[in-house]
């Protein structure tokens, strides 16, 4: 079935076709309704194997949801997952996704912080290659007072890799008190990579405060050369570096074992 | 804290607010057909070159789907506009007292002759579609600096620049109002600065609309070659109409190798102006392009000067400040093309919304695999000074290279109460607190501009803070 996917709330420029993807999605849809009680915590880890994940929740008082989503790198299919959860009261939920490769990713997060003091908090981490593609879309939809959001996004870029991120903050009329942060450490490692950033900030609430930034660029010249003076060649520096952007996010993950079965996707001991 | 909110006053705009009776002397029907883009030309004695260029760009236009994207132009109908409309003049004066008298009473309400005297190397004047007065200094005319209506030029000895140049940096395919200016386009100026010639101070181009259902489709092309320098300032009003009018120029820029242009635009459309400008600069080696952008006025704006860097070494800088009111949707931005080694950009914008009024920062950066060691770095904040108003940021960042240094950073809030706890308890009242840091949020575009010329500016800058109420 072909459809047009991972479209942002706001549109641009058309010249740029960062607006949805065009996509044809696989015929087996998966789908996973996540109830959880109020004050109810809950982890689920889940790897996509090539189908069209879709996960809803509605997180009730109190409850708390984190979702790590695992995307190894020697899958062949394209692979689409779908994520829309409504929070209410002091609820909060929590997405860990990692894209360690594969053909192209095709991933959807829209959270709705509906409750007073809800939250959410989005890591991505990835490190694609040769001609790996990443299409994302992450939604922040504040409508609750005093809640908050924290979007951020960690990766490299290797070869013909691409990647598109688009990460909104939509701070509607009524989230007064609302926080929502968003920052992208992009590191590009060849001259033939494509990445592109689409950091929205929408706003009809006076009371609020919304950051973003971002940063995408070369490794730094001079950690290389402090590298380099301590004996670490630039190859070794890379790897060091690429490794260092998946930590970050892996680094939020309190389930030991599961941050064990990513670095042993990852190759890493 | 107090819970009190101040109270920021609407730009002022009844300094611009007055009209004069419509005494044109000559206006085509309202809408778009072939027989009035021919009567048009056939007015402007067009060269057949161009008359076939506005016969295609109408093609194109009715060809073109409307942009989906942006604020709603829903209010516009073409039908209702009159694209043409020749004031009460026959002709162009280089006399300021040649004016007629109601044109003349206009611009010198505006402060335009007085700025001239004052600060300003060269102005022109355009009212509704034509330019009515253009005049440059003898000394500047002198180093060879050409500044004039962009007609005379046409037909004169700087004809094939023009035609080299005519919508090449905008091609009429861009988008569906590029193309309505290349089929309809009137009036505008064409400036054209001399290898190694830097003209000391600005020159100024001041456009009027004044006709009620009108719309202004002037043409900038500005040619700055190797090594010169020049300031071009631009101010645009209108007396506010309950019909809709629209404003559909175009500025192509070039600016040559080692060249440095600055580009300031002080736009003050009525509310019912939709604005929907197109501007557009193309920078050689080692040259410099600098947008300083203040938008205040239209009902709707999309206004996005894009800076393409085609040469090793070339620059952008762009400040930019928006301040959205009532009935005010303002969609302004930048667009940014690296396209040659060691280019670098810089841009930074503020945005104001207040009563209601929606106010959205649009850029586009975009760096080629031809850019290697380019650098970036956008900045834009926003303040939102109640709850009845709107403010988006969408920025769009798209690196082909991994040779480049790209930053971004956004901010939207309110004015911070640490803010106005540091200042009260420096002796200022809440009131006064609260009025210096609005002052100062949109100094970043009032400190770029020259402040002996300033007529327009100050009048628009003047935000006036009344008490705290509720």
């Amino acid at each position: 079935m072909e459809k047009i996917i991972n479209e942002p709330i706001a549109g641009t420029f058309g010249w740029l076709h960062v607006g949805g993807t065009k996509v044809t999605l696989p015929d087996e849809i998966k789908e996973q309704e996540i109830a959880l009680a109020k004050g109810e915590t809950k982890t689920v880890f889940l790897e996509d194997d090539g189908s069209l994940l879709s996960i809803k929740a509605k997180l009730p008082e109190n409850a708390k949801l984190h979702l790590i989503l695992l995307r190894r790198s020697e899958a062949a299919k394209s692979c689409f997952t779908d994520v829309r959860v409504r929070l209410e009261d002091g609820a909060e939920f929590t997405w860990h996704r990692f894209i360690l490769g594969g053909k192209e990713t095709y991933d959807n997060v829209s959270v709705e912080l509906a409750g007073k003091g809800s939250r959410f908090a989005a890591d991505l981490g990835y490190d694609l290659k040769d001609e790996e593609k990443a299409d994302v879309n992450c939604e922040a939809i504040h409508l609750g007072k005093k809640s908050e959001s924290r979007i951020r996004s960690f990766g490299v870029l290797a070869k013909k890799a691409g990647k598109l991120l688009r990460g909104t903050i939509d701070f509607r009329r009524g989230c007064a008190g609302s926080i929502g942060n968003e920052t992208e450490d992009v590191l590009l490692l060849d001259d033939t990579v494509h990445n592109q950033s689409v950091p929205m900030i929408l706003c009809t609430e006076e009371d609020v405060v919304g950051n973003h930034g971002a940063t995408i660029g070369r490794p730094e010249e001079r950690l290389l050369y402090y590298m380099a003076s301590r004996g670490i060649d630039e190859t070794q520096a890379l790897e060091l570096l690429s490794r260092a952007k998946l930590e970050a996010v892996l680094h939020q993950i309190p389930e030991e074992d599961i941050q064990q079965t990513i670095r042993e996707a990852k190759g890493w001991t | 804290m107090s819970a009190e909110k101040t109270y920021v006053e609407d730009v002022d705009r009844s300094f611009y607010d007055f009209r004069f009776e419509d005494r044109d002397n000559y206006r085509v029907s309202s809408g778009l057909t072939e027989e009035i883009i021919r009567q048009i030309s056939k007015e402007k004695h067009d060269p057949d070159w161009m008359l076939e260029f506005r016969l295609q760009s109408l093609k194109v236009f009715e060809q073109m789907p409307m942009t989906t994207w942006g604020p709603s132009i829903k209010g516009l109908d073409l039908q209702n506009i009159v694209t043409y409309v020749r004031p009460n003049t026959e002709r162009m004066h280089a006399k300021w007292e040649e004016v007629p008298e109601n044109i003349k009473e206009t611009f010198e309400r505006l402060g335009i002759p007085q700025s001239e005297r004052e600060s300003l190397a060269g102005v022109g004047a355009q009212y509704d579609s034509e330019l009515v007065y253009h005049n440059v200094r003898k000394e500047v005319a002198d180093l060879g600096v050409v500044y004039t209506d962009i007609e005379s030029a046409l037909r004169g000895e700087y004809a094939d620049m023009i035609r080299e140049r005519f919508m090449k940096l905008v091609p009429p395919t861009d988008h569906k109002f590029a193309a309505l200016h290349g089929a309809v386009w009137s009036g505008g100026s064409f400036v054209y600065v001399p290898p190694g010639v830097t003209v000391e101070i600005p020159l100024q181009s001041y456009f009027r609309l004044n006709a009620p259902g009108a719309g202004q489709f002037e043409h900038t092309l500005i040619i700055v070659d190797k090594g010169a320098n020049l300031h071009f300032i631009e101010g645009c009003s209108a007396p506010k109409y309950n019909v809709a009018n629209l404003h559909a120029g175009c500025v192509e820029l070039y600016v040559g190798e080692n060249a440095t242009l600055r580009y300031s635009t002080i736009e003050n459309w009525s509310k019912n102006m939709y604005n929907l400008n197109t501007k557009r600069a193309r920078v050689e080696k080692g040259g410099k392009v600098e947008w300083v952008s203040g938008s205040f006025g239209s009902h709707v704006s999309y206004l996005y000067p894009m800076s393409i860097l085609k040469g090793e070494g070339a620059r952008c800088e762009f400040t930019g400040v928006t301040f959205a009111g009532a009935g005010q949707n303002l969609d302004t931005g930048c667009k940014i093309v690296h396209d040659a080694p060691k280019t670098t950009s810089y841009v930074n914008t503020r945005s104001i919304s207040k009563s209601g009024g929606i106010s959205t920062f649009r850029s586009a950066v975009v760096v080629t695999a031809k850019a290697e060691n380019s650098k970036s770095s956008v900045s834009c904040e926003s303040l939102m000074l109640d709850d009845e108003s709107r403010s988006d940021t969408i920025p769009v960042m798209d690196v082909r290279t991994n040779q480049a240094d790209i930053g971004h950073e956004a901010k939207i809030g309110r004015i911070s109460d640490e803010a106005i706890f540091y200042l009260m308890s420096r002796g200022l009242s809440e009131e006064d607190a609260r009025a210096l840091i609005v002052s100062g949020f949109a100094e970043n575009v009032s400190k770029e501009l020259p402040l002996e010329y300033a007529v327009e500016m100050n009048n628009l800058i003047r935000i006036e803070m009344k008490g705290a109420i509720g």
